[in-house]
């Protein structure tokens, strides 16, 4: 899309933002103790305000109430819309503008439900809905697009407002390398447990990530000089003797210090994690995860204790925890 | 002591391209432009270039650049490695060739998607085959697998043993975001900017928020490096290069040196200021202004304190004293830095520091600017450039 | 009968987490659910239809991540808590075989209007994040 041809789509796209996608509509049914006892059971909600009636009239209610999150469930169209498809409207002539200038992708991206006045048996929602507004072009982690933004009002048979749902939806050009990469399909049946992104292994490491596997955390020590070092390499820095050997190390240690990462989310890595460079009684650091206790109750200086256990289906990691007895001078 | 090339090489071109979240073009066709704009700015021609120094991180080959722009013959090329420590160090490279005659006119450029093709902030993937994939091996399996999270780690250990609070964090923050409001060119221009949003903002990885980390950019920037012949009889008054270093030292990681017996701190960079300053017989009483390499806000502290502006552990108080503003003791980052204007790797940060001491600046301090410091990215091996008035 | 217990305003502090709920991700859970919130879309009954969009089966819809939000929450407060608003980031979609472990802390309290600000997340054990948010609830004085 060139820049004309861009104003030419978004002077078309813009005026959408306002328009009605369905006027001030009555649910088919009224709320009701049946839908309410479906929806309760599949969420698994024991919410007794929702469908325990001799609980409901002693609350502070007096009666049973729909449950919020079904604010929007009972306009909802229902079976037609598979067998017919969904009749035209602003939300539908919008999406097909999108797609025709090749904004395929769709992605929901946010939805806020605000909730003004709980609503009991017998009461009927009615739903209006419009497009409220329409972002200027965005690049997305997706791909170039726009968000797009409804607001739904719900109200009462006496026309109270009841609640409200915006929902944001975001439009977006999907790149072709991502649907040439998976083949154009998604064969991909089985969802496998993402793990850690592991240490590549060659010549100089494989033997300690090979001991960290069997339990062990080892120390490579100069053979010639005694001097312990981490991470391994091949050559002694202070004796340049190409001999050596190992210890395996206590795990007692001294955090010298912590971060709590938070973000990005990485697949395979339970968020909050905190790493932490450890002092080893032997005298070298070593990095790793600290485990059994919150952020706020680390410090720096604090005694650590390790212990190599699995941390998912792959990896075994070296993971210390803070010290039976406490914080070292 | 290293050789002195002092005053032997000297700016005399600089160039943007426009800074965004998607440019919508290529990483090479954003490093042309911006080696074109460079060349435009010193009156030059692309026939005038005869070598070329870029980053090892840059996508942009010398010889693309050089078809794509017209360059002739080149006789001297060379890449800077690790990351944003490689800004100052294509200085250092391109000032060495134009010193030894290897080449007379030397374009560093530096161009990346940074924003909308790859971002540092998401993370080093599990499918690293360079050869130091040995080395990130000893992070990734526990998650340390992001700038932030790296310098979190330092900026930490720091805090603890200096006692500097995120008052000091928050102040480097604010004053890029206070210069950058008033700079068309900068991501956050036109906007305000206070402690409440600051501290509003989510962790990244302690003690780390959202502000403490720079944006991610999409655009290009070059500098023209030529002889103090050629460059005094150019359209802008050339900016010379007073000293230039770099150093990696002792138990060098790339922005992971945790192995070090004492780890809060930037060795590399004070060997690399010592150096710098003994090339060019100025001190720190003589720097006028700054563009401190900020990729996260913590940094220029150290940053601050290896350049010997202030002792170990008193930036925090020298920032708080106001000394980073219009009026302080040493202006910095006046084009907003990493953090507010654009991240394009340190090297649109030379350009501003070339304007400091041109007196072009958008936010140029009403002091004259004799001498500016221009440094690289800390954690990595790094370096930095004394930049003055050409005589 | 059980006797329901609802958390008053006063014994509720920034910074408290609820227990956290693991919700098992299954064919049947996604249809039961779909339908009991009226959202016939075939993705979310249909493996076929679901494949077509680039998924590898049939996902959970959008107003179950919201009654999983709302539910999670006011098992934690008990029942005389007035659910005001359901505020959601969507992630990753729920797909069979994963679990959803939601979690959440108190982020906020309103003394005025008697209001605590819950921040939840669900987030499953493949693609990670698939909510994101926060609820607020309306408690009684004690
Ligand atoms: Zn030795």
């Amino acid at each position: 899309m060139n820049d004309e041809q861009q104003q030419a789509f978004e002077q078309c796209l813009y005026r959408f933002v306002g328009r009605q996608v369905c006027a001030r509509t009555a649910a088919k049914d009224a709320v009701n103790e049946a839908m309410i006892r479906h929806w309760a059971e599949t969420v698994g909600d024991a919410n007794p305000a929702y469908t325990d009636a001799q609980w409901a009239a002693r609350s502070a209610r007096g009666r049973i109430i729909a449950p919020p999150a079904m604010m929007y469930s009972w306009n909802q169209e229902g079976f037609p819309v598979v067998a017919q498809g969904r009749a035209p409207d602003a939300q539908t002539e919008l999406v097909d503008l999108f797609n025709e200038n090749g904004f395929t992708g769709v992605l929901g991206t946010n939805v806020k439900q605000e909730y003004y006045k709980e609503i009991g048996l017998g009461e009927r929602v009615h739903l209006e809905m419009v497009i409220d507004n329409i972002s200027e072009q965005k690049a997305t982690a997706r791909g170039i697009g726009y968000f797009f933004e409804t607001l739904a009002s719900f109200s009462d048979q006496h026309g109270d407002l009841i609640g409200t749902q915006r929902f944001r939806v975001l439009k977006f050009i999907p790149p072709e390398t991502a649907a040439a990469a998976d083949g154009g399909g998604a064969e991909q049946d089985t969802l496998q447990t993402p793990t850690r992104i592991a240490a590549p292994r060659g010549h100089d490491n494989s033997w300690w990530w090979e001991a960290c596997d069997q339990g062990q955390v080892l120390i490579q020590r100069c053979r010639n000089c005694q001097t312990l070092r981490h991470p391994p390499r091949p050559m002694c820095g202070e004796c340049q003797s190409l001999d050596w050997d190992s210890i395996e190390s206590c795990l007692e240690g001294e955090l010298l210090s912590f971060t709590e990462l938070h973000h990005p989310r990485i697949p395979g890595y339970p968020l909050p994690l905190i790493c932490g460079v450890i002092r080893l009684r032997e005298g070298v650091n070593l990095v790793a995860n600290i485990v059994g206790a919150e952020e706020q109750a680390l410090a720096i200086g604090m005694r650590v204790q390790g212990k190599v256990e699995q941390v998912d289906e792959k990896t075994m990691l070296p993971q210390f925890y803070p010290a039976e007895n406490g914080v070292e001078k | 002591m290293v050789a002195n090339i002092k005053d032997k090489a000297v700016i005399c071109g600089i160039g943007n391209t426009e800074f965004s979240k998607n440019s919508g073009v290529s990483e090479l066709n954003l490093a042309v432009r911006a080696c074109k704009a460079a060349l435009d700015d010193a009156g030059l021609s692309p026939a005038d270039v005869d070598g070329m120094v870029t980053f090892t991180m840059d996508t942009s080959d010398e010889i693309e650049v050089a078809r794509a722009l017209g360059v002739g013959e080149m006789t001297f090329y060379g890449r800077a490695h690790y990351g944003g420590g490689a800004a100052t160090a294509t200085l250092h490279q391109a000032a060495m060739a134009v010193a030894t005659g290897m080449a007379e006119t030397v374009l560093c450029y530096r161009a990346l998607n940074g924003r909308s093709g790859h971002r540092f902030s998401s993370g080093v993937s599990g499918t690293i085959t360079t050869a130091d994939a040995i080395h990130w091996g000893w992070y990734t399996p526990y998650g340390l697998l992001t700038p932030a999270s790296w310098v979190g780690m330092f900026t930490q250990r720091w805090m603890h043993l200096t006692g500097v609070t995120k008052d000091a964090l928050y102040e480097v923050a604010k004053a890029t975001r206070d210069y950058a409001a008033n700079n068309p060119a900068a991501f956050f221009h036109g906007q305000t900017f206070d402690r409440a949003e600051y501290d509003a903002q989510r962790m990244i990885s302690t003690p780390l928020q959202l502000f403490d980390c720079c944006q991610e950019s999409d655009g290009g920037s070059a500098v023209l490096v030529t002889t103090p012949e050629r460059a005094r009889d150019l359209r802008q008054s050339g900016v010379a290069i007073r000293g230039v270093a770099q150093c990696a030292a002792r138990d060098q990681e790339q922005m992971t040196s945790f192995y070090r017996q004492e780890f809060a701190g930037i060795p590399e960079m004070e060997r690399a200021a010592r150096d710098a300053y003994a090339m060019s017989g100025l001190g720190p009483e003589d720097i006028d202004a700054a563009v401190i390499y900020d990729a996260f806000s913590s940094i220029v502290l150290w940053q601050l304190e290896a350049w010997d502006f202030c002792g170990f552990g008193e930036s925090g108080d020298f920032v708080q004293d106001g000394a980073l503003r219009p009026g302080g003791r040493l202006p910095v980052n006046t084009h907003g830095g990493q953090l507010s204007e654009a991240y394009i790797h340190g090297v649109n940060g030379i350009v501003e520091a070339v304007r400091l001491v041109r007196g072009t600046s958008v936010n140029q301090p009403a002091k004259t600017v004799e001498h500016a410091l221009v440094t690289s990215g800390v954690g990595i091996p790094t370096g930095g450039a004394l930049l003055g008035k050409q005589d | 009968m059980t006797d329901y217990r609802t958390l008053a305003f006063e014994e509720v502090e920034v910074g408290d987490k609820l227990p956290s709920l693991e919700i098992e991700i299954t064919t049947g859970l996604i249809v039961s659910t779909a339908l009991a919130t009226r959202d016939f879309e075939p993705v979310h009954h249909d493996k076929a239809v679901a494949q077509a969009t680039g998924l590898p089966d049939v996902f959970m819809n959008i107003l179950t991540s919201q009654s999983f939000m709302t539910r999670f929450v006011t098992d934690w407060s008990g029942p005389e808590a007035v659910v005001k608003s359901v505020d959601i980031r969507l992630g990753a979609p729920n797909v069979p075989g994963m679990v959803m472990t939601v979690t959440g802390r108190v982020q906020a309290k309103d003394d005025d209007a008697g209001e605590v600000e819950v921040a939840v997340a669900g987030e499953n054990n493949i693609w990670g994040m698939h909510m994101e948010g926060c609820v607020r609830l309306q408690l009684p004085g004690s």
